[in-house]
């Protein structure tokens, strides 16, 4: 913008300063986290905790790989978190077309009655769900997770993708239907691709979500086989609450990267995705 | 024609994550999967090392065929999730529990096992030790076991050596105004003289009923959940105040509600402050090779004698830590086979690989007992009578709400007498 | 075009399937735990039918109050924060960051990525005054202002507020950005022309910004409310509800209740209650919207 910088030298200064803080509040914690993922378990009480690693005790990452089993886990959250992205995309991008674009009757109820799920705090579901997956016989199963996963994604994606819907313009969808395009086909060409960017903020949004949870990991699933990487946290604290942070915090590195990097490398698109009007609702 | 394959990979993705459980559930029954939950770590240097350790051996040495499943929950989800599987009906076949009201009901839903009547069965029975089996049909309130124990702990005072010599004390305290004068000794050598995890609240109940069972003996506690005592009667009003005059006299440090037990633990090693009310699990820590006090350098002492109370310096606050119960509807001879030899073999295998007791008798000690270890022998055979800690006989709300507003107490959020009113409230809530 | 859009097949296959999965595992396990609101105990363990108790309860109940209101402050707190600084944060995007724009916006969204659990394990150290003082007390403590040192999370007065504070810092990227991609759909020749008319850039805000932004400004507020409503895992991680329920929140109250209390039925009616509290609070929220058209 013009009207900033240049006249004002003070003023920028202090907007230089500002956005430097900002960074700074923003960084430090990653940088925290790596180098407590360094220390030795004596470190965290005989020096402030803002004190930098005394040495690069890789033992933790040891351990958070071994003893943690983040082999298994990170295999398995993988193939969960992959799995119910697909179907996410693949049913909230159609509900969210049939909820805005398409004519149908009920649309409007339909429309409330996939947003009633934003609302529903978690816990209160434990016990019913547990109950309908044994009913199902897919208590300790992956299937399981992965229709919680999905089924408590739909609200919270649907309501993201319909707003760039919203604005997709009418005079595009009508010509590639005068080009003789039919609905599977216009999905396909037109729709996707022109929400393209909504749908990768669902993608990131839903990916951070599903590889965090640890609820539902450990009320669906009991064979360590199945369980996910949060479950890797586990390994490092005793019943009396004694806590091998080093590991914890190599662990939860280990957790951060993989969601570090699909951020840095879709960043770009997600936050168009947001920008692009991807919560107008 | 698009359409059609679209419906049909949908069809066909639903269907395979709907069908892929089919096959797996197919395979329970004939030689089926024991269940072992918990919330230690197969592998940690615990009580979760001897479960496994002991099952592997026992499928070694007896039992080749002997398939098991070990699964590991949260500390603060593993009341959820027992929870969650007694609703459905489907408990583990062993699972770690809270001793006392927790247990009690599953016990009155007939979801556990009479372990008692089955070590009978088997005789075995004498293969517990007779005052962990006291102990745990004590907080059960029932004539035979319910449960097994995984630990023998006895809790105390932890004192750093090298601190109190520094700050001119030569012996332990005897009494609890000694404590109290040592204290200021230790905050004039510039010592933090006490550590506690108040953040985790039961290291700071313990100390309330550290006071109270000196001064109205072991029962007191008891006696409050039974009703025939009040929780706002003046032994355990004056507990709760020395526990927050301790705090305001600087004792604990600053913010003393903000620290974890594991860290307050750490800091008695470093020496950064100089005594800890601690249970002897802490001993895997002593022993450990990164205790920077060393071998010896720290030590223990009993709850201090408290002026006009009754209690007396050989009786000990003890607890069996998380016990072990069993499902009811799942016992066959798969578990029957899994009980006897683990309660024939677990007391050798702690005492000879981890230094522990672990509530079962011993036929013999090694020789290479640790310092630490060797203390807290000692201090057991010196018992005559035990006492629970704070929350054992109260149910679950009382016990969390107790919990709760210690650390309100601690802060001065609350009165001493405020805080005795609020556990006697939910008490008289429910009764 | 209108028969495509109205084809009764495509339509049945696009909702059904997502429509059942919905159905099935959110909306009916929250009918069950509506049923669950008439009964006393645990199902499995000890259940018995108690009729309207469990309703009766609440009303009397201090906990639930306490934490009610702890839930509301945190929820005012929150919400304000949340959205009043990521507008703030998205202002500056747009009107003062001219190098490394996309690295900065990359980096104040950042947190929102980081597990809960971690992000509490930080703050806790963050605060933490013994053994050592944490990163704020340190810098409290070597800017001179000494008499500021104090335990943040193990006192009920300061508690509430740097749970608060840790919430907003987690969530504040998200919020920013989407404001940020509002303040980019404003014409630019709008916000040129009320310069020209000489708007000061307060003036520019009050006048020009803000109506445009309203929407989204609701909207966030909604999100953000919904959010707050649930509060449950940030104030596990960082204060596990104390000292003495400072933080303790309805979903904490209501996980407690079903579970550790062993009190399935009485926990619905809670889980219920937020429900409502959700329920109402949007609409409210919603109500600030202009009529469209």
């Amino acid at each position: 913008m013009k009207l900033t910088a240049a006249k004002q030298p003070v003023g920028s200064w202090f907007k230089r300063i500002l956005i430097a803080l900002v960074v700074l509040i923003d960084v430090y914690p990653l940088f925290w986290m790596i180098t407590a993922s360094f220390k030795q378990p004596a470190e965290f009480v005989e020096k402030p905790a803002y004190a930098l690693n005394s040495g690069f005790y890789l033992q933790n990452y040891i351990d958070a790989w071994t003893r943690g089993k983040m082999a298994i886990f990170f295999r398995n959250s993988l193939i969960n978190t992959v799995i119910s992205l697909v179907f996410i995309i693949f049913f909230t991008v159609t509900i969210s077309f049939a909820l805005t674009k398409m004519q149908w009757i009920g649309k409007e109820f339909f429309k409330k009655y996939f947003a009633f799920g934003i609302m529903i705090p978690v816990a209160t579901s434990l016990i019913p769900l547990f109950q309908i997956f044994q009913k199902m016989n897919l208590i300790n199963t992956r299937s399981s997770l992965i229709l919680v996963y999905v089924a408590s994604a739909i609200s919270f994606s649907i309501y993201l993708i319909t707003g760039s819907m919203l604005s997709l313009p009418d005079e595009i969808m009508e010509a590639a239907v005068i080009d003789g395009c039919g609905i599977y086909n216009l999905m396909a060409k037109v729709v996707v691709p022109l929400t393209k960017n909504s749908i990768i903020t669902v993608l990131v949004i839903q990916f951070f979500f599903k590889w965090n949870d640890l609820l539902y990991s450990m009320t669906f699933v009991s064979s360590t086989e199945l369980k996910t990487i949060q479950t890797g946290l586990l390994y490092f604290q005793d019943e009396f609450g004694s806590k091998n942070w080093g590991a914890i915090f190599a662990s939860v590195s280990i957790c951060v990267i993989p969601m570090l990097l699909m951020y840095l490398v879709l960043n770009k698109k997600v936050i168009e995705g947001m920008t692009a009007g991807a919560v107008k609702g | 024609m698009k359409k059609k394959v679209l419906a049909c990979v949908l069809t066909a993705a639903m269907a395979t994550s709907m069908f892929s459980v089919g096959v797996q559930a197919a395979d329970k029954g004939s030689d089926r999967t024991f269940k072992i939950l918990s919330m230690w770590a197969e592998d940690d240097a615990d009580s979760g090392q001897i479960l496994k350790d002991v099952t592997e051996k026992y499928i070694q040495e007896v039992n080749p065929d002997f398939k098991y499943e070990f699964e590991l929950v949260s500390v603060d989800n593993l009341k959820q999730k027992i929870a969650t599987l007694a609703a459905s009906n489907d408990l583990p076949d062993v699972f770690a529990y809270d001793a006392g009201t927790p247990l009690i009901e599953l016990i009155d839903a007939g979801l556990v096992l009479d372990v008692g009547a089955k070590l009978d069965e088997l005789g075995i029975s004498d293969k517990v030790d007779p005052s962990a089996v006291d102990f745990l049909t004590g907080l059960t309130g029932t004539d035979t076991l319910y449960d097994l124990p995984l630990g023998q702990n006895i809790e105390g005072f932890w004192y750093n050596k090298e601190a109190f010599e520094k700050a001119g004390i030569e012996n332990p305290p005897a009494t609890w105004d000694e404590m109290l004068e040592d204290a200021d000794k230790l905050l004039e050598a510039g010592i933090q003289p006490f550590a506690v995890g108040g953040a985790d609240s039961w290291p700071a109940t313990r100390l309330i009923n550290a006071y109270v069972i000196r001064k109205l003996g072991t029962d007191a506690m008891d006696k409050a959940y039974k009703g025939e005592i009040k929780y706002t009667d003046e032994g355990i009003v004056e507990g709760a105040a020395m526990l927050q005059e301790m705090v305001e006299k600087g004792y604990f440090g600053e913010g003393a509600t903000t620290v974890d037990q594991n860290t307050a633990a750490n800091m008695i090693l470093s020496g950064e402050a100089a005594i800890i009310y601690n249970g002897s699990w802490y001993v895997s820590q002593l022993q450990a090779d990164t205790n920077p006090a060393g071998e010896d350098g720290i030590g223990f002492f009993n709850i201090p004698a408290v002026e006009g109370g009754v209690g007396t310096d050989t009786e000990y606050s003890m607890n069996c830590g998380t016990i072990l119960a069993f499902s009811n509807e799942k016992y066959d001879d798969v578990t029957e086979g899994w009980l006897k030899y683990f309660v024939e073999n677990v007391a050798d295998y702690a005492i000879n690989n981890q230094g522990t007791l672990r509530g079962y008798v011993i036929d013999q000690y090694p020789d290479n007992l640790s310092t630490y270890s060797k203390m807290v022998a000692e201090e057991i055979e010196k018992s005559t009578g035990s006492a629970t800690w704070f929350e054992a006989a109260m149910d679950s709300e009382l016990s969390q709400i107790s919990q709760e507003n210690v650390q309100s107490l601690m802060n001065g959020d609350m009165t001493p007498e405020e805080y005795c009113e609020s556990m006697q409230d939910i008490w008289d809530a429910a009764h | 075009m209108k028969t495509v859009l109205s084809n009764k097949k495509a339509i049945f296959l696009f909702v059904f399937p997502g429509f059942v999965l919905y159905t099935v595992f959110v909306v009916l396990p929250v009918i069950w735990s509506g049923y669950y609101t008439f009964f006393d105990g645990i199902p499995g363990i000890k259940w018995e039918f108690c009729g309207l108790d469990n309703f009766v309860r609440l009303f009397h109940d201090k906990n639930f109050m306490k934490a009610l209101i702890v839930n509301l402050k945190y929820i005012g707190i929150v919400t304000v924060g949340q959205v009043g600084i990521g507008l703030l944060l998205a202002l500056m995007f747009k009107y003062w960051l001219k190098h490394f724009a996309t690295l900065v916006r990359t980096i104040v969204f950042f947190p929102v990525v980081l597990p809960t659990v971690a992000v509490g394990q930080l703050f806790v150290k963050i605060y933490e005054i013994q053994p050592h003082y944490g990163l704020l007390n340190s810098v409290l403590k070597a800017v001179g202002l000494q008499e500021l040192v104090q335990p943040w999370i193990g006192q009920a007065s300061t508690a509430l507020g740097s749970l608060s504070a840790m919430d907003i810092w987690t969530a504040v990227g998200f919020y920013a950005i989407i404001f940020y991609g509002a303040l980019l759909d404003i014409p630019e020749d709008v916000v040129e022309a009320a310069r020209i008319d000489g708007c000061k850039p307060f003036q520019l805000f009050r006048m020009v910004l803000t109506p445009l932004l309203r929407p989204m400004i609701i909207t966030c507020a909604i999100f953000s409310f919904t959010g707050t409503v649930k509060m449950f895992e940030s104030a596990l991680a960082l204060t596990g509800g104390g000292p003495g329920g400072a933080t303790k929140s309805l979903s904490i109250y209501m996980y407690d209740t079903a579970f550790t209390y062993s009190k399935t039925g009485y926990g619905s009616v809670i889980a219920l209650f937020i429900f409502l509290v959700c329920v109402v609070g949007s609409r409210i929220i919603r109500s600030f919207e202009k009529p469209i058209d």
